[in-house]
């Protein structure tokens, strides 16, 4: 990881504007991924992670309207500017040869996000003339030769999206994503409708393709588990905020905030002895209406009455000795699950 | 297994599907199994194994191609509108997606009423029986919405699909299959489009149900691990048929089909970082002579890309269909 990070999201915060006042889908967020790395972002549906993301590439429609912050973006194409290019403040010409040249993303439900009337060979042509300027006849084979990068025939290249197997639909859209070589890659759940061992394949090749083209990749999922093999960092992403953010290997081996200790507590194991599975009983909060305080407090088992009060900022984690290794919860240590009165 | 009593037995349950052109597609080919009072079966595979299809036959919902489905040992035949329904009142079936299978135009009293006064009526089941007081059918609902632990029941009920999460609007699903009192319990890929954090409360739910009202419960997912903790039996299916089947401790610590190894070798485990052998990458299509695995396996031969294995009987409780059993499972004989 470079000290530069290509990608710098600085207190941002998206509220979706309702009758009923303003819902705060993403709250003073702050997260970096630096040049080639792999960021996971952990969290339940309707956590924010997606609304984080978009956000990112300004890709939101009202009613969401991004209320603060700042995206800095360092690209390594980005020439003729002296310093990062403020993404929340460019103009549409100007995000338009940003968005998919330098941050691409690749969609959630790929059964849904291609065109069913257009053939995969079409779709990939419609993306490479939009955002590069290439003759046709180098376009059509740089069609192809993305298929062979997604590990796709050749021969699918007429076919049409209802032909193809939901896997072979996902590598379609991951092909996508690249055509343009970009230097972020933001995956948005991309094997969540998928059986876990086209789940595996398509994991496998996200893997050789960044250490083939060395994008840097902000992988969102639910499942936590898949991000402790892929991530280097990852964060965990509640109700709008984040909980804690820390290498993979930190976060596996000692868990700080008690949601990340539910959610590795949450997936059965093949190996190894049965363990007692406990999940996290509860449902996440109405956005709307949040407690006061850190948002998890209804259904943690930690919780006492300073939780209420507690400023959500992240802090770093004491025993771990990693710097880098931050979680917003004050009272709960690592690894043992003490609580400390404060 | 043997002393638990069979709620529904699947004997030799075949589906075909034409597909034109004189194309068959064999769905679901020579299936058996039981489903006991009281105790869960797992049907594990991938997408297009034929796991759903299986289900479906089961429901009633598509007509057997050969086969018979037994129900408390009587054949079981649904060719008229009222054995239908007379059927389903024993056997509901649970949909994988929540946000597809509840009509968002009805509030959540609509979907269970329904149920409860097609089903349970005074009486048995035998014809158009007076309609339910109201009394005893809001007692009813409160009652579901006990069962599948969505309280207070009168706030919920008044709600829309829109309204309700996903774990919530699958309990509703759950509420609607409760509703008509049955014995077996088809569930499909029940918790599979539900966050992870939400899944395992949901098989717990699952769990208990089955446990306090004695359902026979038929689990099919892709996720061997969830099927590891939450079933007695599991079923292994690739290509419309079973290739192994066993207790579900001995099949996920034992795997002896090369297809189940695949499958558990696949799953996320984040207790095994670092240590996997990268499985083969390319998933090919399953041939349609000798073994439907052949294409994919580390082990084919000859004989694999000409035979079709039968399951092989390896234990009084545990099958599997493979002609290398002797390579799979470690130095012991195969044979039986």
């Amino acid at each position: 990881m470079s000290d530069t990070p290509v990608l710098e999201v600085s207190d941002f915060s998206v509220a979706y504007r309702t009758p009923h006042g303003d819902v705060r889908a993403v709250d003073h967020v702050s997260l970096s991924l630096g040049a080639g790395e792999v960021v996971g972002l952990a969290g339940e549906s309707g956590s924010g992670k997606s609304t984080l993301a978009y956000g990112a590439c300004r890709l939101l429609r009202p009613p969401a309207v991004i209320t603060g912050g700042s995206i800095r973006y360092r690209g390594r194409r980005l020439n003729g500017q002296p310093g990062p290019a403020e993404l929340l403040k460019l103009r549409a010409d100007q995000l338009q040869r940003l968005r998919w040249r330098e941050i691409a993303i690749v969609f959630q439900s790929a059964m849904n996000a291609l065109n069913p009337v257009l053939s995969v060979r079409d779709q990939l042509l419609d993306v490479i003339h939009a955002h590069m300027d290439i003759s046709r006849a180098d376009a059509r084979e740089k069609a192809a030769s993305l298929l062979d990068l997604a590990g796709i025939p050749r021969n699918r290249l007429r076919s049409y999206p209802h032909e193809l197997s939901g896997g072979m639909r996902q590598r379609v859209m991951i092909a996508m994503a690249l055509a343009t070589d970009p230097e972020v890659v933001i995956m948005d759940e991309p094997t969540t409708a998928l059986d876990v061992v086209v789940q595996r394949d398509i994991l496998t090749q996200i893997a050789e393709l960044r250490q083939q083209l060395g994008f840097a990749m902000l992988f969102i999922t639910h499942d936590l588990s898949l991000l402790l093999e892929l991530a280097d960092r990852i964060a965990v992403m509640y109700a709008g905020q984040l909980l804690e953010v820390g290498t993979a290997a930190g976060i596996k081996r000692e868990p700080a905030h008690p949601y990340t200790k539910g959610l590795l507590n949450s997936f059965p194991s093949l190996h190894g002895p049965r363990r007692d599975l406990a999940g996290i009983p509860g449902s996440p909060p109405d956005l709307r209406n949040l407690p006061p305080g850190c948002p998890f407090v209804p259904r943690c088992p930690h919780a006492t009455d300073a939780c209420q009060e507690i400023d959500m900022g992240l802090k770093p984690v004491s025993s771990s000795g990693d710097p880098e290794h931050v979680t917003a919860c004050p009272f709960v240590l690592p690894d043992k699950a003490q609580v400390v009165t404060s | 297994m043997s002393e638990r009593a069979k709620a529904l037995e699947a004997i030799s349950l075949s589906k075909d599907f034409r597909l034109g052109r004189g194309q068959v597609l064999h769905a679901v080919r020579d299936v058996s199994f039981n489903l006991y009072r009281g105790a869960v079966v797992a049907l594990v595979g991938e997408s297009g194994s034929g796991k759903s299809t299986a289900a479906r036959l089961l429901a009633g919902q598509e007509r057997l191609t050969s086969g018979t489905i037994r129900l408390d040992g009587e054949p079981v035949s649904v060719s008229t509108r009222r054995a239908f329904r007379r059927y389903k009142s024993s056997v509901q079936y649970v949909f994988q997606d929540p946000f597809a299978s509840l009509n968002p135009i009805h509030t959540v009293r609509y979907h269970l009423e329904r149920p409860v006064r097609l089903h349970q009526r005074p009486g048995g089941s035998g014809g158009m029986a007076s309609p339910q007081k109201r009394t005893d059918v809001s007692q009813q609902l409160d009652t579901l919405m006990e069962q599948v632990r969505l309280t207070p029941a009168r706030q919920f009920l008044a709600k829309y699909p829109h309204e309700l999460s996903g774990g919530q609007r699958q309990r509703v699903s759950f509420a609607r299959a409760l509703a008509a009192r049955p014995s077996v319990l088809l569930a499909d890929e029940p918790v599979s489009m539900l966050d992870v954090s939400i899944r395992l409360e949901m098989l717990a739910l699952l769990d208990d149900l089955r446990k306090r009202l004695r359902i026979a419960m038929l689990y099919i997912t892709h996720d061997i691990a969830s099927a590891r903790y939450f079933a007695d039996e599991v079923l292994v299916m690739y290509a419309g048929q079973i290739v192994e089947r066993g207790p579900a401790e001995e099949v996920t610590q034992q795997p002896r089909h090369p297809y189940t190894q695949l499958l558990i070798a696949s799953a996320p485990d984040p207790d095994n970082l670092g240590k996997r052998s990268q499985p083969p990458r390319k998933s090919e299509e399953a041939a349609t002579v000798g073994c439907p695995f052949s294409p994919r396996c580390p082990l084919a031969d000859d004989r694999c890309r000409r035979e079709n294995p039968a399951l092989t009987t390896l234990s009084q409780t545990r099958a599997a269909a493979c002609w290398h059993l002797e390579k799979t499972g470690g130095g012991t004989s195969a044979s039986s």
